[in-house]
């Protein structure tokens, strides 16, 4: 379930082959100098993240909003780890998703939380967090 | 070597084969930006095609932005943040600043919000320019905005971009109420579509140019107002106004609006100092780094129209 796409930084484009996904079983991951926890261990204490992690339920329905506003093909691959910027959002696709997680979730996300979302899985938490809210 | 174009249509390319070491001296100097000018420059991904090229480009980055470029998700995207990063590398190096800067020697950091800006070497003898820059893109074009004594926010967007919600549903969310009114007048549904995507491309220039990003100035908290020309005596068509009490919005700021390439809408704002009666000069040039460049002199000022109806 946790699979991540690594890239190569040496090779040139022509022979990148960007939607390779490695499958790691791995505990930690780490991508650019940070680790990552896996989503299977959700009770292990966790650095680098401040909120509890939401359900496959809410990070799956986050993914399909995003797979719908950018329009992904159904063989990009979209999961908790995947970050906004890296799938090309752009600031209006990223304003459009939060709307669009308004809509589905019936929340309010401040523009100041907005900075906080870099990946779906932020996005998932923060709608955890506000609708335990409501 | 490249050659400095200043007319269109007078195009030859020559292509610069260098293997491992980049030559600093194939690219042409440029003179900087006066303070009352803005320099916008722009690449079409998709007129960029040679693998060699595209290399070429690979070896300008720090290794951190290499890591960026092949993150993302695709070749598109891929190739899109490569040029970002070229296009800003090779500019940047360009302007007469100093004799060992190249594009890849620059070094780039981010403020406390994000915005992306140059790291110049200090030394006894040089003072480095107040030059500022910003970049934007979308998938089919990449801009970047260069300014002396100014700090600078542009954004770009295509013309024909639609919005998955509804136009006055979003507008009603994020825009001020000002906003909402003037897009609501608008009977056209097309005609609307494309006022929401220039105001959307003013708002994030304005923001982008605070260096404050999005979740610093909700744009809810500020009107941008788009008067006709000829309604304001210092000639300057648009202004910001910030909506609350007390604000950190501040508001001596100039706009302009351009269209690039037929196909996409520009917003740039930098400080408006005074002294060039309100209106911004901007000298576009279209280019593939380290190829070829145009000056672009048919640009088309968007004019505001008062009445949409």
């Amino acid at each position: 379930m946790a699979s991540i796409a690594a890239s190569s930084s040496s090779t040139f484009i022509s022979s990148h082959k960007p939607n390779q996904a490695f499958n790691f079983k791995a505990v930690s991951l780490a991508v650019n100098g940070k680790s990552f926890q896996s989503l299977t261990l959700r009770s292990a204490p966790s650095r680098f993240r401040v909120r509890c992690a939401a359900t496959p339920e809410t990070v799956d329905k986050v993914c399909s909003i995003v797979r719908k506003q950018l329009a992904l093909p159904e063989t990009s691959e979209v999961t908790g780890e995947s970050k906004f910027a890296l799938l090309g959002a752009d600031s209006l696709d990223t304003v459009e998703i939060v709307m669009g997680l308004e809509e589905e979730f019936g929340i309010s996300v401040e523009e100041e939380s907005a900075q906080t979302i870099a990946t779906v899985q932020d996005a998932a938490d923060l709608i955890e967090k506000l609708i335990s809210k409501n | 070597m490249l050659w400095h174009y200043c007319k269109l249509g007078l195009k030859m390319k020559m292509h610069c084969f260098t293997q491992k070491m980049f030559c600093t001296s194939s690219l042409s100097p440029l003179q900087l930006p006066s303070r009352m000018e803005t320099h916008l420059w722009y690449v079409l991904p998709n007129e960029v095609k040679s693998q060699s090229l595209l290399s070429q480009y690979v070896d300008l980055l720090s290794p951190i932005e290499k890591d960026h470029v092949f993150s993302m998700r695709g070749d598109e995207l891929q190739k899109g943040a490569l040029l970002a990063r070229a296009l800003v590398r090779t500019t940047i190096s360009r302007y007469q600043i100093h004799s060992r800067v190249s594009p890849s020697s620059l070094v780039f950091r981010k403020n406390i919000h994000g915005k992306p800006e140059v790291i110049w070497e200090q030394s006894d003898d040089w003072h480095p320019p107040s030059l500022h820059f910003n970049l934007s893109h979308t998938s089919s074009l990449i801009a970047c905005g260069v300014t002396v004594g100014s700090p600078i926010g542009i954004d770009v967007e295509e013309k024909q971009r639609t919005t998955k919600n509804n136009i006055l549903s979003f507008a009603k969310r994020y825009f001020s109420c000002e906003e909402v009114k003037v897009l609501s007048a608008i009977s056209d549904p097309e005609v609307q579509r494309h006022e929401f995507i220039k105001l959307w491309t003013l708002k994030e220039a304005y923001v982008k140019a605070l260096g404050i990003g999005f979740s610093g100035a909700p744009f809810n908290t500020f009107t941008i107002r788009v008067g006709a020309a000829n309604s304001n005596p210092e000639g300057s068509a648009i202004v910001v106004v910030p909506l609350e009490k007390p604000t950190n919005l501040t508001t001596n700021w100039q706009f302009a609006q351009v269209e690039l390439a037929g196909s996409h809408y520009a917003a740039i704002c930098r400080q408006n100092d005074g002294l060039s009666g309100g209106a911004m000069e901007v000298i576009v040039r279209k280019t593939i780094p380290l190829v070829e460049e145009h000056h672009v002199t048919t640009i088309d000022p968007i004019v505001p129209v008062d009445d949409f109806s």
